[in-house]
Formats: C-alpha cells, structure tokens, sequence
C-alpha cells in the first residue's frame, strides 16, 4: 500500500487558483509533515518567477518542461525550509501542466525531487534516523482536465519507481497541532583552523549539534525519549484547541575518545556565536509519540542557529576582507501564522530591517500577503536590548573595536536570501532583486 | 572494610566538562591567564542554574542550584537523601531489593549521579552574536572528566548533600586548574584526572588530581607533600594511582576475585589474635587465564597473588607475571637451565623468592620448618609478619603450595588457626563455592603434612611511598 496524504482544503483551493492561471507550466513545494501512519500536507507554494528573461528567451524554443530550471526550484526549496519550524518539512513537489505534457511530467519530477533533497539535505547538520520517512510526494496536475495524480519517490533510491499514493482534502487539519517551543542558550567558541572558516563553523556547529541530538528531552517536564503518547494526558473534548508544551533540553558533554593531553591546533582566529534562540515545532495530532516530538524540536534548535550563521557567512563571502575581529548580530528569529491552520512559519530579520521587509519576503518565498502587525518579533529580543556587559567582557580585548554595523539592508538582504542561488547561478544574481 | 558508620552513602558525582582556551604561544603570563579565565568560566557554569544532576538508573533530575527543583515530587531540599534510593530501587524490580539489603551491611551504599546541563532557558535573553577574531593562537581543548564523593549519612537532607557535590565539583575545577597550570610546558596541556583514595583511621575519601600521562615514579614530591599534609607513614605507598579507591558497586574488569577471605567469619579460639594480610590481592589458581596448570601450577599461582597485591598496594606497575614470564625470570637469574621456558616443572618457595626479587625487586625472608607440624609454633612470627609487613605469604611442602593470608594465633594457649588461600581450585570465580568448600578457609594445625618439610617465603614490603 502506497502513502496516504492528507491535504488541508486550503491547499486545494490555492492549486486551483494556480492551474486556472496557467499557461505555461508550473512547479512548486508542497510542505507538511510525515508520520508513520499518515502524512499531512499544510501547504502548497508556488515557485517564485524568476525574472531572467534574457535567458528565457532562448531557452523557451525546447519547450515549456525543460524551462523549469531544477536549480532555482531547489533553491527555493532551501530558502521555504529555512522558514519552516521544526516537524514541518518540504515534503515534495507539484507540476501543473498542459494535457499534452503529461507524460513527461512524471519524468521531471522525479528529477526536480532529487534535486530538492540534494540541495536541502547539504547544509543539513543532523543526520536521518531510522523512522525518518524518505520518500517524497509528487503531485501532477493537468491544466485543463485539473486531475490530479499523486506518487511518491524514495530519495534514499536513486533507481526508484514511482510509487501510487493517496491524496484528499480534508478541512482544519492542522490547527490543533501542539506547539513545542523552547528557548536555548548557544555559547560555542570555535576556533578558525584552516583557510576556510566555513568549513571549521560546520565542523563546530555539528559538534554541538551532535550534543543536541544526543540530549534528554523533557516536554512539560516529563522526560520524551520513549514510544509513549505525546498527548496522552489530553482529553479528547480539549481536541480542538492548540497545546503549547514547554521543552527542556539537557545536554552532557561526553567525549566518546579518552585522551591524555589537550587537543592543541595553531588557529588563525576564533568565532564566538553566543545568544539564546527562540525555538519551535509542531506535531500532529495522529497519536504522536513523545520521541518524535522531542526530534522535531531538536532538529528545530540545530536548523534554526546553523541557517542563521550560514546567512552571516555566505554574507561575509560576499564581503571578504573585514576588519580583524568584530561583533556581529545574527538575525532575529520572527513569527507568521501561517493562514488557516495552527500553524506559524519564521523568517530571519536582521537588525536595520522591519517587519515590513519581513512580509516582503513571505509575500516573494511563500506566496502570501501577510499584514505587518501579524509578523510576531517580539519572540527574540533585539541585538541592541539583550546585549548587556556580559557580552562585552568576554570578547578579546583585542576585539572591543566597534562592532561594525551591517551594510545597507537590501543589499544585505539580498545577499542572504539568495546567496546559493549566487554560487550556483552567479550571472543572474543582479536580476533577481531588483528593488531599483 | 568499613568506610563510616553503616546507613551511610556515598554520593558519586561523575561527568565532563569541556575546557577549552585560546593561547597566545609567544605569551607565557597571557597563556596562564587564559587558562585561569577560563577553569573561572567553568565554575560559574558550575554554580550557574543550568547544572543538572540524574540518577543513574532513574528518570531523577535534580537542578542543584535552582532550590533543589526535582523531577520526582517527593524529593525536596529537605528530604533526608537516603530517600533518593528508592526511585533507583523501584526500577529494579523486586528480586534485586533483597540483595541489596545484604550489601548494604558490609559497607556504604553508592549513589551514583550523572552530570548534565540544561541549555534551554526561560529567563533572560540575549540576541544571537557572532564575534569573529582574527589572530595567531593556539586553540586548547580537553575533555574534563569530573569525579567528585561526598559521604552523607542517610538522614542528611538532600539539599546539604546536592550543595556538598556543587561546592565538591567547584573545589575539583580549581585543583585541576592548579596541576594543568603545574604541568604547562608552553601550549601542551596534560589532562587532569582525579583519583580518590580512602585512608586509614579516616572516614571519608580524599580526592586528588594527577596529571595524565605522567607516571608514578615522578610524582614522588606530590606523594611526600600528601604523607605530609594527612600524617602518613612514610614507608609505603598511599597516593598512588594504584592505591586509587575501588568503589563497592564497580565491578573488577580482570575477572578475578578480590580478597575473598573477607567472607569468611573468624575462627572460634579462645583468647586468638587475628592477624591477616593487609591492603587488596586477588584471587590466582588453576587453569585461569586460559592456562591449564593442574597438577603443575600452584606456587605459580601463589606468586601471582602475591604479586598482585604488590601492584595493588601500588609498589609496583608491573602486570601480575604468566607462567612464562615466571619461568623466564628464573633462567635469567640462572638459577634454571633456558629450556625450563614453557615446560611444566614445578617451582619452590625459593624460586619464588627469586622471582619477587628479579621482577618486583622484593626482597623475601624464608622461614624453614623441618616438620610440618612444627608450623603450629610458628604463631609469633606469622603473626608478626601480618602486623608489620601485611604480604600474602607463599607455602610449599612436599607436593604442595600454599597461600598463608593470616593466622588467629592466642599467645597464651598457642592455639593457633591458618588462613589459607588455595590455588588447587579449577572452578570459575565463584565466591560463595570458594568460601563453602574451603578453597579460601580457616585451616588448624592438623592441615600440614606432619612429618614433610616446609619453606616459606615472606614477602618484605620496600620502604617507599
């Protein structure tokens, strides 16, 4: 039997709108979450046009599938995930063609899917377990006759088939998801050992996040490592309103290698990535066990302070050569309900920019309009507020130069947003933006 | 060996911290002052709320420095600490229970905890920074793996214990700063490792930190200074790694026994003095070690004791000698022709002699008896000899080779009873068949063979700490 869908109506509504406007082709993510049982898709986005039309031009004669370029999908895949809390995930992909397409279609998916999980799955500093689903749902859409058909590939098959899957709406499914949320203190020291920082961040960053991973969980209290029922305490009368459960993480800090002496590396220089980060995640409600919820918000913790460092440094790429030690404020992490569900979806706002810059780029990567007093920023406290002596007496005292200020924020932007698009896609970099 | 008063416990606080420390390699006082900061660092994390403290075998938790809050509701500041057992117990089920009662009279109970941190947080925040600093160094990091005891009596409240460990685990931070900044040699850094060590006419464990990798022999000053401080006799070893406190509730890995005559109760004679052997040895005979020496082996065996409770006393590093090794040290002392290597020949009480001193550098006295039933008025020398020098004392007469681990010896009748530690035994390490049937058992004069000859062999202990 093949994996079963459950996809909120609000999704329904959104594919139709779409394939109503279609002329050409359309790709875009479908997001949710996975369980053993059953799977649920809260979302569906389309992907952003990408406004290279010099290039279009003269690609447009191999006709409209080979168009869909699988890099700008799966880059926008990356940037959809970076905003989604934990336990929500892209979980696949939808095609809307013309009838006479449809036979490709299924080709391109299959494509388009195994670039999607390549691309995501590389800055990823958690690695999969046992109970983590790896196939991904792909939903074909003909234009004109709006059927719909649904399979699923697995990712870890690189020679898989497609397998049939079940796909229906159902109304509300979503909006009585528990929310877990925590707060987590970082304070990691990593020093800079090789010419490329990058690759000593990730090697520290993925220490820690192995620290993480390995920790003790308590929801509400109550220690979450075994099969036991997430909501086992609930009643079912309270089945409609949304849990918030309070997390707890709890670390050790085991060195599995006995040694004698210190680990000594000549180091060029040390990164100091220290704060508390506001963490999130939701679960269904389909009898979730409490180690699955303890795994979503886990990974939520890990994604949430790795996308940030990874946009400073993609960032800094960008702008090499600074001065020799600084502060810098990595972005603070900020809130939007996700329409018609419990559900809430977060975005990276850096200290010059508002929430208006925010609802920008939920309108750009997610395809909605939200109102500016909607966008929740007062989860996080602001660089400038939470900075207090503390801080200031453990940098070097070789650093306590001025922090040096972001640049302008749209370049600034700019630079995060897309910054692998750049390294993939460098010559169309300057027209993906253009605010001018 | 009764550590305190029974009802008593141990609480055992292990886990790791990770030190680690930017140094500047042309700076010296720079490196010593980043080394300080940052052992300071860890001891504020130390006293700081997000110390966790669990149970080993329990889903407790216990926040030391938040009031004592606790993941079991029966436990609070003020609940005496020997309550905390039960939530061990409980997930034993009930089998083990009774067991543990028996332990719990032949010493204290450990209560083994677990060191962990809470990185969540609900109070204040701080935006996440990132401070880059670019500048030659050298990036220092070691795994600190924390040992800390605190004895408590059971109706001491848990709170006081919980503060004990925090201000114990504080106390350990700064005697590991001080040995990493004694054994510096520029950027190198020696892990620091603690050792406990229980010391006599005393109830509790003193803790010591020992630099790693650095061996016994040259950490003479450091012992001189700790016989010093406590008022130690200066004529054998107590601080040294060897020496190291075995908890009661961690097992041997090597798979022997450890002095099992510890079992046995004394032997009925009116008026006796009982004297045995001093300190640890562990329990050698046939066919162990994958070693099938029935018939042949004995006094192999017997030596094997005796060298193990040289190590274990810490006189010496030396691994306990196969029977190879034995055999090869007698060829190179001459006193065996070299095709005596790996052959099945029986040894003495004087090759024996001869063994200890080639290998241990032990010098041994023998004592010779014409007749074994002049043994029974040996009982002031035997028991002088376990008074004073405390060693397993290896026997052989005629076919046979004994260990002597004491005598109860009444100086007014002569009557006079042995402790004897057999090494004829083929059986597994098992301590109750071992005890029952007499392997390891109080023996009467009557045990010897009246009319052979014996040697004994009487280990002297090096007068060295």
């Amino acid at each position: 039997m093949g994996r079963g869908y459950t996809v909120e109506e609000s999704v329904e509504k959104y594919l139709t709108s779409l394939s109503a406007a279609a002329g050409s082709c359309k790709t875009g993510l479908l997001i949710g979450q996975c369980s053993a049982q059953k799977d649920f898709v809260v979302l569906a986005v389309k992907t952003p046009h990408r406004e290279s039309e010099g290039a279009s031009d003269s690609r447009r004669v191999l006709g409209p599938l080979d168009d869909i370029d699988a890099d700008w999908v799966a880059e926008h895949a990356r940037q959809v995930s970076r905003m989604l809390p934990g336990g929500v995930n892209v979980l696949g992909l939808f095609l809307i063609t013309p009838p006479e397409l449809s036979k490709e279609a299924q080709n391109k998916l299959k494509g388009l899917i195994f670039a999607v999980d390549k691309c995501i799955s590389k800055s990823r500093l958690w690695d999969l377990s046992e109970d983590d689903v790896t196939d991904r749902v792909t939903l074909h859409i003909c234009s004109k006759t709006r059927k719909a058909i649904c399979k699923t590939y697995d990712v870890k098959d690189p020679k898989c088939s497609a397998k049939p899957a079940d796909w229906k709406y159902l109304s509300c499914i979503s909006s009585s998801w528990p929310v877990l949320t925590c707060s987590v203190k970082v304070d990691l020291q990593i020093p800079v050992t090789e010419s490329s920082s990058e690759k000593c961040m990730k090697h520290g960053l993925g220490r820690w996040a192995k620290q993480i991973e390995a920790g003790l969980c308590l929801i509400n209290g109550r220690p979450a490592s075994d099969d036991s029922e997430l909501l086992s305490g609930s009643k079912k009368s309270t089945k409609m309103s949304q849990q918030a459960l309070q997390v707890q993480i709890l670390v050790t800090e085991e060195d599995p290698v006995q040694r004698c002496s210190a680990v000594v590396q000549a180091s060029s220089g040390s990164v100091h990535v220290r704060g508390t980060v506001h963490c999130r995640a939701y679960i269904h409600t389909n009898k979730p066990r409490t180690r699955h919820a303890a795994q979503a918000i886990k990974r939520d913790v890990v994604n949430t302070v790795s996308n940030r460092v990874e946009m400073l440094l993609e960032d800094l790429q960008m702008n090499e050569g600074g001065p020799a030690s600084e502060q810098q404020d990595l972005p603070r992490r900020v809130f939007a309900p996700l329409p018609g569900s419990g559900l809430t979806v977060c975005d990276y706002m850096f200290p010059d920019e508002t929430a208006a810059d925010v609802a920008e780029r939920l309108k750009e990567m997610l395809d909605w309009e939200s109102a500016e007093e909607d966008i929740d920023t007062s989860v996080e406290s602001p660089a400038d507020e939470g900075r207090d002596d503390g801080a200031a007496q453990d940098v070097p005292i070789e650093s306590m130069t001025e922090p040096v200020k972001q640049q302008k924020t749209s370049q600034y932007y700019a630079g995060v947003a897309v910054a692998a698009a750049v390294a993939l896609l460098a010559t169309a970099t300057s027209l993906l933006y253009l605010n001018e | 060996m009764v550590l305190t008063e029974n009802g008593s416990l141990i609480f055992r606080l292990r886990g790791v911290l990770e030190f680690s420390c930017q140094l500047d390699s042309s700076n010296e006082t720079q490196g010593q002052s980043a080394i300080c900061k940052s052992f300071q660092a860890l001891r504020s994390r130390v006293s700081s709320e997000s110390l966790v403290f669990t149970l080993c075998n329990s889903s407790v938790l216990l926040w030391p420095n938040k009031g004592l809050q606790s993941t079991a509701e029966h436990l609070t500041e003020g609940t005496p600490c020997r309550d905390i057992q039960q939530y061990r117990e409980a997930e034993d089920g009930g089998s083990k229970k009774s067991k543990r009662k028996d332990k719990r009279d032949a010493g204290p109970s450990v209560v083994n905890l677990k060191l962990l941190w809470e990185v969540t947080e609900s109070g204040e925040s701080r935006a996440l920074s990132l401070c880059r600093v670019a500048k030659q160094q050298h990036s220092a990091r070691m795994p600190l793996c924390v040992d800390c005891v605190f004895s408590a009596s059971g109706q001491d409240s848990l709170g006081s214990v919980c503060s004990g460990l925090v201000g114990a685990l504080c106390g350990q931070l700064s005697d590991m700063e001080e040995v990493v900044l004694k054994y510096r040699k520029g950027s190198s850094l020696l892990l620091p490792q603690p050792f406990h060590f229980q010391l006599p006419e005393s109830s509790g464990l003193v803790t010591v930190i020992y630099p790693a990798g650095v061996p016994d022999s040259q950490l003479l000053t450091v012992r001189e200074e700790l016989h010093g401080k406590y008022g130690l006799p200066s004529d054998r070893p107590y601080f040294r790694r060897a020496n190291a406190f075995h908890f009661p509730d961690e097992a041997y890995k090597d798979g022997y026994l450890r002095n099992p005559h510890t079992r046995l109760t004394a032997p009925n004679v009116e008026e006796a003095k009982v004297s045995v052997v001093r300190g640890v040895y562990s329990y050698h005979h046939y066919m162990q070690d994958r070693v099938d020496d029935n018939g042949w082996g004995c006094a192999y065996r017997s030596l094997q004791t005796i060298c193990s409770w040289f190590q274990q006393q810490g006189y010496t590093d030396r691994a306990v000698p196969t029977h190879t090794e034995i055999q090869q040290a007698l060829v190179d002392v001459g006193d065996k022709e070299p095709r005596f290597v790996g052959s099945r020949q029986w040894i003495g009480s004087i090759e024996v002699q001869a063994v200890l001193n080639q290998l241990l550098g032990v010098t041994s006295k023998i004592l010779f008896v014409s007749r074994g039933s002049e043994l029974a008025s040996k009982g002031r020398e035997l028991a002088n000899h376990f008074e004073t020098v405390g060693t397993p004392i290896m026997i052989g007469g005629g076919v046979l080779a004994h260990t002597i681990l004491g005598v109860a010896w009444s100086e007014s009748s002569g009557d006079i009873r042995f402790l004897i530690l057999d090494p004829h035994y083929t059986g597994g390490e098992d301590l109750q068949i071992i005890t029952e049937k007499g392997w390891c058992g109080w023996k009467g004069p009557e045990f010897w063979d009246q009319n052979a000859y014996y040697n004994l062999c009487l280990p002297q202990t090096p007068k060295t700490i």
